[in-house]
């Protein structure tokens, strides 16, 4: 009993950590993207809605480097991360969304997203996470985070979002 | 060669008013079963036209020496599929002026009028086109007519529009003052006059050879006001047939993708008018594609949460899943001859291309390498498709035969070479290319030679070719907002017309 407690406790104190550091991610909420309508699967069901959210809010975006799909030491430890998190969920999939920023060709974008959302996947798979857990779509940089046309939006934009679902 | 012709009262009899007097017959219009309004020719019969006398006597040898089919000014058969209750009438008849008095001036003596375009160095031809000439009161305006077909022969880049022009002449029916209007420097002109009655109009349009003192063309087109711009596009491309040999394409359309806050498929004639909003998912939708026969649209779509490959028919307005494949199903084009659809799929791990029917049957594989290869556009003759591929590790053209044989690179320059589109005419590839972290429209030889960079400010991408291949329409945002462009093939006269932000152009291959 006393260790179950321990790993509930070590786990909600887990996730306080991560929200409270301030290191982080921005992460990318159903209803923060800038265009309603154009998202994923909306999740539903009053049971494990919670603890959606819960896995959700802890998945931390995958980021890029301009024109690249290679993951970075960055994106490889956030990947690790979620796939600890992953391990800890198993009812729930995902769905990894590929995004890139705009200074690219709509179309070669839908590939380079496609790849990296795909990288992305490869590596939670490596890590063990079942595949058919695991699939991609790409949404080039048709959905940006960050709509501004800067450094600093540019880095938010290209980037493998996590999206759970049941 | 001169020509001691006594006097210019020879010139040649317009038709002097709208009520068709002394115009031949309209083209007899049929309604078949299916609602569809046909066009039948008249038969023209030379004896029936406005009588010329001592007509071929008057015909400078310049203009004789051009072998034409016999009569070919007269028979012309409109092309007209689309515009519901229009008329055309072919008023043009072989009026030779005999006032070839101003032979004195030599810059007078000179060929047909005629657009080389395969001449690299073509001068543009200058050209004049009034204000129409209202024949009583009416809903339209004479100044925004004119400008219509001012815009269309702008457009192609092959035209300087003569802005000056002489008083018009005291009876709208009398000959135009051609002597004046050579002062203006015009060598070519257009004349329109117009009539309204209720909500139907009549036209009567015509080109002149200002130097020759002739007619080229005349047409009158009667119809519906709200169809009064197809009957001057379709003017338009008479009159670039008859300088350029090939017909214009001023009654085609462009379909594009909203850049706002949705990305839905919008169609607008190929000069921005006529906006129409094809879509309405609230998914996102890309790169729209005409099907050949212009009786629909292929796109990707986000309509299942995915990238998959729909097509629309216009005439259900339904639409429906070509290709939904896992991963990306995108970036769809046709072959010309309709038969086959060339896509990027990634079901198998990376995006390469493939080959499927219009129903969504694969045909073949085209590529298997490890890079993502995106966007393929056919060569026209279906021999051969170029496509995106970042296989050496920047995104590259290459091209493709489709019957079995080695992938060659076609972009050996800069590190971003991207959306090929091959020209209707198979004589160039336009592309984007990033160069000094913008992108630009260029050109390209199939063979990879004279690469030409069309556009210089801003960034500018998603070029499509007209389907005469004499225009592309890109995207720019070179003033501030992402427009769509429509620029002559060289890139000399670069216009925004799209009415609100849009991308990823796709011209149509037929007219209205």
């Amino acid at each position: 009993m006393s260790s179950r407690y321990l790993i509930q406790g070590m786990t909600v104190l887990f996730v306080f950590l991560i929200l409270a550091s301030g290191c982080a991610r921005k992460i990318v909420r159903p209803d923060a993207v800038p265009q309603p309508g154009f998202v994923g699967p909306q999740v539903g069901g009053p049971v494990l809605e919670h603890e959606l959210q819960v896995v959700q809010t802890n998945l931390q975006p995958i980021y890029f480097d301009y024109d690249g799909y290679t993951l970075s030491p960055e994106a490889q430890a956030a990947l690790q991360h979620n796939a600890e998190i992953l391990k800890r969920a198993p009812q729930v999939a995902v769905v990894a969304e590929g995004h890139c920023d705009e200074r690219g060709t709509a179309e070669y974008n839908l590939a380079l997203g496609d790849r990296r959302a795909r990288s992305s996947v490869e590596y939670l798979a490596t890590a063990g996470i079942a595949p058919n857990r695991l699939s991609t779509v790409s949404y080039g940089s048709e959905l940006p985070v960050d709509p501004a046309h800067n450094e600093g939006a540019w880095a938010k934009n290209r980037r493998v979002y996590l999206r759970v679902s049941r | 060669m001169k020509h001691n012709v006594a006097e210019g009262n020879h010139r040649g009899k317009l038709p002097r008013d709208l009520t068709g007097k002394i115009l031949p017959s309209p083209d007899r219009v049929t309604a078949k079963g299916d609602g569809k309004v046909r066009f039948t020719p008249f038969r023209v019969q030379v004896s029936k036209l406005a009588p010329v006398p001592r007509a071929p006597a008057c015909a400078p040898k310049k203009w004789a020496d051009i072998p034409r089919p016999a009569g070919s000014a007269l028979t012309e058969v409109p092309m007209l599929r689309v515009g519901k209750r229009i008329r055309i009438s072919t008023l043009s008849f072989l009026l030779c002026f005999l006032s070839f008095l101003s032979i004195a001036f030599p810059s007078h003596v000179h060929c047909k009028l005629l657009l080389d375009l395969e001449n690299p160095n073509m001068a543009k031809m200058p050209i004049a086109v009034p204000d129409f000439v209202p024949q009583g009161a009416g809903a339209l305006n004479g100044r925004e007519l004119a400008r219509i077909i001012r815009n269309d022969l702008y457009l192609t880049g092959l035209f300087d529009i003569v802005e000056s022009s002489p008083p018009n002449p005291q009876n709208p029916a009398d000959p135009p003052d051609f002597d004046a209007w050579s002062q203006t420097g015009a060598q070519a002109l257009i004349l329109g006059r117009f009539q309204v009655r209720g909500d139907e109009w009549v036209l009567e349009a015509m080109l002149y050879d200002v130097a020759l003192k002739k007619l080229e063309l005349g047409k009158r087109f009667s119809g519906r006001i709200n169809d009064h711009r197809i009957m001057i596009h379709k003017f338009g491309d008479r009159v670039m047939e008859k300088l350029t040999n090939i017909p214009g394409c001023f009654t085609t359309q462009i379909a594009f993708v909203s850049d706002g806050q949705s990305r839905e498929i919008f169609t607008m004639d190929f000069d921005g008018h006529n906006l129409r909003q094809l879509t309405q998912t609230g998914s996102i939708n890309l790169s729209p594609e005409w099907s050949p026969d212009g009786r629909g649209i292929i796109f990707t779509s986000y309509l299942n949460r995915k990238p998959d490959l729909w097509a629309l028919d216009f005439a259900s307005l339904r639409p429906y899943v070509i290709s939904a494949r896992p991963g990306l199903n995108a970036s769809g084009r046709y072959s010309s001859d309709g038969k086959n659809i060339a896509l990027s799929m990634s079901f198998n791990g990376t995006p390469n291309i493939f080959i499927i029917t219009p129903q969504g049957n694969i045909i073949k594989r085209l590529t298997s390498g490890r890079g993502n290869d995106i966007s393929p556009t056919w060569s026209p003759d279906g021999s051969a498709v170029a496509y995106v591929s970042d296989q050496a590790g920047t995104p590259q053209i290459y091209i493709m035969p489709v019957n079995g044989g080695e992938a060659r690179r076609l972009t050996l320059q800069g590190n971003y070479n991207t959306d090929p589109k091959w020209s209707p005419r198979g004589d160039f590839l336009a592309f984007t290319a990033r160069i000094e972290g913008r992108f630009q429209i260029c050109t390209i030889k199939p063979d990879g030679k004279d690469l030409r960079v069309l556009t210089k400010t801003g960034s500018n991408r998603d070029p499509t070719w007209s389907p005469d291949g004499r225009m592309i329409a890109f995207q720019s945002d070179r003033d501030g907002k992402k427009l769509i462009y429509v620029m002559d093939a060289r890139g000399e006269t670069q216009v925004p017309v799209s009415p609100v932000t849009g991308k990823a152009p796709a011209w149509s291959r037929t007219g209205r």
